[in-house]
């Protein structure tokens, strides 16, 4: 059985910094083989934002049906490692990003009120959270501001800090210029090999190889 | 000199603890003479920043919709402007996100084609307020909204300083923006105290 890798292209521009990270690391995994890797770009799907109406801490559901949410959050509780990148937008996340991370409202009703399993008991600590993000700006910082949202994002959905990878690239601003950065694209690509090895251990799999 | 105030929801509830929160700040700002407006995003039509940089050399947004007027003109003509979000998943909702994004055609107009300045009399008589509740008590709940709403006041040349914070945590524990002690009427004196202070700087 394959590792399942769900990754999410959050940036509006499609093939700039932060997705050109992201398809780096997801080339990685996939030179481990026997590897699913879907990936979605939120500018191709509809997230709307979250309404706030706590209705999930009842309903266990969300009440906006009339978006891609359904199936995403499916496809989040089914996959092995999940996978965001986003380019940083005013010191946080895009909006996009950002309206995904507070519709998973769903999942903390779940987890926090409902006292639910988010997983199966078999899964739970075996999966895997990474967040890659691309910046402008070149200050040491300037992911400072958003990386409790992303634990936020990973949490809910039942990976804990210890389980989240980061890989974030600062002072890259226009289309392309992260393939010219020195080590994004070895860093992105070792990354994914190490996660696959890393899931495939947690998950009991036998190595059945992609490279000899 | 009237002193203009705007109000910007970016809750998604209408009339909850946020909003009840930023219209005792301009009720405040009201009584001491200001001229009040306020605008909830929750009931606008817009987009998200598109991320296409096109107003890095126009200065002008590829996106006409009901974010064009507050960003080129209400904030713009706005001695106060108040920034208001419920914390979720420790940072403002996406609709205020949008917002701010959506500003970044204001930030090239300063840092790409230059052709905005801000002295430091402007600065010093445009004021940044961020209005936020939050549902957890966490210390550090509303720190990681602060330097988003910076970066939105960098852009228009609005001062935002560490005092210019009105918030309520641990909504959850009080039952809501009533039950808490003392956030709506320090946020009716804060709008108060923000308008008087400009009054007596003309």
């Amino acid at each position: 059985m394959g590792v399942k890798v769900l990754a999410f292209a959050t940036s509006p521009r499609r093939h700039g910094n932060s997705e050109d990270l992201l398809d780096f690391l997801l080339g990685g995994m996939q030179e481990e083989g026997d590897v699913v890797i879907e990936k979605y770009a939120l500018d191709e799907i509809e997230i709307r934002p979250c309404r706030g109406c706590n209705a999930c801490e009842k309903l266990n559901r969300c009440i906006i049906e009339d978006d891609d949410l359904h199936w995403v959050l499916e496809k989040i509780i089914e996959a092995d490692i999940v996978v965001m990148a986003s380019p940083v937008f005013c010191m946080g996340l895009c909006a996009q990003a950002k309206a995904l991370v507070d519709r998973m409202q769903v999942l903390r009703s779940r987890k926090y009120v409902l006292r639910l399993p988010v997983v199966p008991p078999e899964r739970q600590g075996k999966r895997l959270g990474v967040f890659l993000a691309t910046a402008g700006q070149d200050w040491d910082y300037v992911f400072d501001a958003l990386i409790p949202t992303v634990k936020c994002f990973f949490h809910v959905m039942d990976i804990k800090n210890r389980d989240i990878s980061y890989l974030m690239i600062n002072n890259v601003d226009h289309k392309g210029e992260l393939r010219a950065h020195p080590t994004a694209q070895k860093d992105a690509e070792e990354l994914g090999r190490t996660l696959i090895r890393d899931i495939r251990k947690r998950l009991g799999q036998e190595h059945s190889g992609g490279r000899e | 000199m009237t002193v203009r105030v705007l109000g910007i929801s970016g809750s998604p509830h209408r009339r909850g603890n946020t909003e009840q929160l930023l219209d005792s700040f301009l009720a405040g700002a009201e009584e001491a003479g200001g001229k009040v407006e306020k605008a909830v995003i929750s009931t606008l039509t817009y987009r998200s920043c598109q991320g296409c940089n096109a107003c890095h050399k126009t200065g002008v947004c590829v996106i006409d919709d009901d974010f064009i007027p507050l960003l080129t003109r209400k904030v713009p003509e706005a001695d106060i402007v108040a920034l208001a979000s419920p914390i979720y998943s420790m940072s403002i909702t996406s609709e205020l996100k949008s917002f701010i994004d959506r500003a970044h055609t204001i930030w090239a107009l300063k840092e790409k084609l230059k052709t905005v300045t801000y002295s430091k009399e402007h600065r010093a008589s445009h004021l940044g307020y961020f209005i936020g509740t939050a549902g957890m008590d966490r210390a550090d709940i509303f720190d990681y909204a602060k330097p988003v709403i910076t970066a939105f006041f960098n852009g228009f040349g609005f001062s935002y300083p560490e005092d210019q914070n009105i918030t309520a945590a641990g909504m959850d524990r009080y039952g809501g923006i009533r039950g808490h002690p003392s956030a709506l009427a320090d946020a009716f004196e804060a709008g108060k105290a923000a308008v008087e202070r400009l009054k007596k700087t003309e």
